[in-house]
């Protein structure tokens, strides 16, 4: 906005400040009316980041010993969040041994912050890279394998199962809706009605239908040999889901590719696999970056619906968290605890996605 | 180089053979019998009206575009359905476009280097030495660490003949390849072609610059609704046209 006032060639560092003075003086104080109007604005502004601030911060009782002062305190209680904060991270996971899920959260945020490199984007860096994060939370958050106390996936809760969930949707979701939007692009009628019917069945189904069914449906339709665990029965069905929406994305962004890119490949004598994965793929993948990144930040906060099947995730455990007496009246700290978790992570996968964009904008046209 | 060798000892050599071939859209018959033969070293230009089929004939030669009956024979390799001989033809045919399509998520060096290293088995070193070669010929070195969209449209097309020419081809096709610039940069895309065409390159032309095919053209081709009308050199075919049609087009497209 104010940069575009900018001239090209001027130094930004020098000018900015004088620009932004000058565009906010002509946008709100041109006329009587518009001062007025800023200024009631600007007071209510100041007013309401005076409450949250005093709020969170200025008359807010930090500790679990000093509980006792949240009667009297007008601020947040966060004394709730100290005194619980272990039951919200990691839901019912047992209390001893909650330095293995601690341990396994950190390796799969690290899995995901080391992804977000481009040192990483290879099919194979990329693939050792989760497998051995994914890996490591699973035989940590198990267990058995490791030789270590198993702790069975129906106890697994708090962040730790959100975190779980979302990673194994998006991780398995990504390639698998690859493989339906190819398989859609595909010459044989056969492959491409089946898979578009697929597809449109999925979409057309609510989430929380497809994973009731995932839940609760399979078991009682299928012998019980193929029930399998019914935390990896939801994955499945969130992946199946997600993977559709998915593969609508990268559709369009196959459409992205001009006919002209493929002959180019063609002429110069490429295979179909080198124009596919060297030429191609890059394509759909620029061109399908801002519809994957609104995937994934949906996915994240969509896990919250296995509540209702069952599951302990972060928000279960909040709920748990101001389950007793002694914390129900702080349920406010609790949820803005939990929020902070949300939009945290959520922010900075979007301030992920604009920075990729600027970098990969950079490179083409 | 190789493009000089090719140019002295072999120029009665047969490079491109068409004969009697046919191409259909649907219902739509585009190419009605085409013969043309070609030997190494000449330059033809191919001309005429829009949808008159001769985008559509060069881009049978590489394949680009399947014809149904007749034979077309690229450097010796006849082209069927084989996908061997079609790679083969495609190596030793370079081809560029009207509309560049060069690969926008690579550097200028990344698009020159692809093929080279990927269909030949090229080292990288050895593929870099060769690209650079080929861009200073077509004077973009300087430019070879950016990107595509970062260039002007004729600085584009000179790059796309640089990568065509990194895969050392004995014939190149010419798809309109000044029809999408601006007018004043085609002048540097057809010195780059007349410098090829120097340099001994079997060429394939299509294309509306008259003034490049009385100069560098050794035969220039009239084509209207999918047939061959007219076949001369420069001077003749300009002068005096034997067909009506082609002395039509000749008055629409020099009269301005």
């Amino acid at each position: 906005m104010t940069t575009t006032t900018i001239p090209i060639n001027s130094k930004p560092r020098a000018v900015k400040p004088v620009v932004k003075y000058t565009w906010f003086k002509e946008r709100a104080f041109s006329t009587p009316l518009d001062t007025l109007m800023t200024l009631v604005f600007l007071s209510v502004i100041c007013y309401l980041g005076y409450l949250i601030v005093d709020w969170t911060f200025l008359n807010a009782v930090w500790t679990e010993e000093n509980v006792a002062m949240c009667q009297e305190a007008t601020g947040a209680c966060w004394s709730v969040v100290d005194a619980r904060h272990r039951l919200i991270l990691f839901g019912l996971y047992p209390y001893e041994l909650q330095w293995r899920a601690t341990l396994a959260c950190a390796s799969i945020i690290l899995a995901i912050v080391l992804s977000c490199f481009s040192f990483f984007w290879t099919i194979w860096r990329l693939s050792w890279l989760w497998f051995v994060g994914f890996g490591s939370y699973y035989l940590l958050m198990e267990g058995s394998l490791l030789g270590l106390q198993q702790v069975t996936t129906d106890e697994w809760g708090g962040l730790a199962l959100t975190l779980f969930l979302f990673s194994s949707v998006v991780l398995a979701g990504i390639p698998t809706g690859l493989l339906f939007a190819m398989l859609r692009r595909s010459k044989l009628p056969v492959i491409s009605y089946g898979i578009s019917i697929f597809i449109d069945v999925i979409r057309s189904l609510p989430l929380l239908a497809t994973l009731f069914t995932a839940a609760v449906v399979i078991p009682i339709l299928l012998p019980e040999w193929l029930h399998g665990d019914k935390i990896w029965r939801v994955i499945v069905a969130f992946t199946l889901f997600f993977a559709c929406y998915q593969a609508e994305v990268f559709r369009g962004g196959f459409q992205g590719v001009p006919k002209g890119q493929v002959e180019a490949g063609q002429a110069l004598g490429l295979s179909s696999w080198h124009i596919f994965t060297r030429i191609v793929l890059p394509q759909v993948f620029r061109h399908s970056l801002p519809g994957t990144i609104n995937m994934v930040v949906m996915t994240f906060k969509e896990t919250a619906i296995v509540i209702i099947i069952g599951f302990f995730d972060v928000i279960a455990s909040a709920n748990a968290a101001i389950g007793t007496a002694q914390w129900a009246p702080y349920y406010m700290e609790v949820y803005a605890f939990v929020g902070f978790i949300y939009w945290g992570f959520i922010f900075l996968l979007g301030q992920y996605g604009s920075y990729l964009k600027r970098r990969l904008s950079n490179t083409s046209h | 180089m190789s493009l000089t060798t090719n140019d002295q000892n072999s120029a009665d050599e047969v490079a491109i053979q068409i004969t009697d071939m046919n191409k259909w859209y649907g219902d739509f018959h585009v190419l009605k019998g085409i013969d043309l033969t070609v030997k190494r070293g000449e330059k033809i230009v191919v001309c005429g009206p829009s949808g008159s089929g001769k985008s559509t004939m060069i881009r049978c030669i590489n394949d680009l575009e399947k014809h149904q009956s007749g034979k077309i024979e690229v450097l010796g390799t006849i082209l069927d359905r084989n996908p061997k001989n079609i790679q083969a033809i495609r190596k030793d045919v370079g081809m560029c476009f009207q509309h560049f399509n060069l690969f926008p998520h690579m550097t200028v060096l990344e698009n020159c280097m692809l093929a080279p290293t990927l269909v030949q088995g090229t080292s990288d070193s050895k593929a870099k030495e060769t690209a650079l070669k080929y861009l200073d010929k077509v004077k973009i070195r300087n430019q070879a660490d950016k990107y595509p969209g970062q260039l002007s449209g004729g600085q584009q097309q000179r790059v796309a003949i640089a990568r065509s020419l990194c895969m050392n081809p004995s014939v190149m096709l010419f798809d309109e390849p000044t029809s999408a610039l601006d007018p004043e940069v085609i002048a540097e895309v057809l010195d780059v072609m007349v410098s090829l065409a120097d340099m001994g390159m079997t060429m394939i032309c299509v294309t509306h610059e008259m003034g490049f095919a009385r100069k560098v053209a050794d035969r220039v081709i009239f084509m209207d609704a999918g047939e061959i009308i007219e076949d001369d050199e420069p001077n003749a075919f300009f002068d005096n046209p034997k067909s009506d049609r082609t002395k039509l087009f000749l008055s629409q497209v020099l009269e301005h």
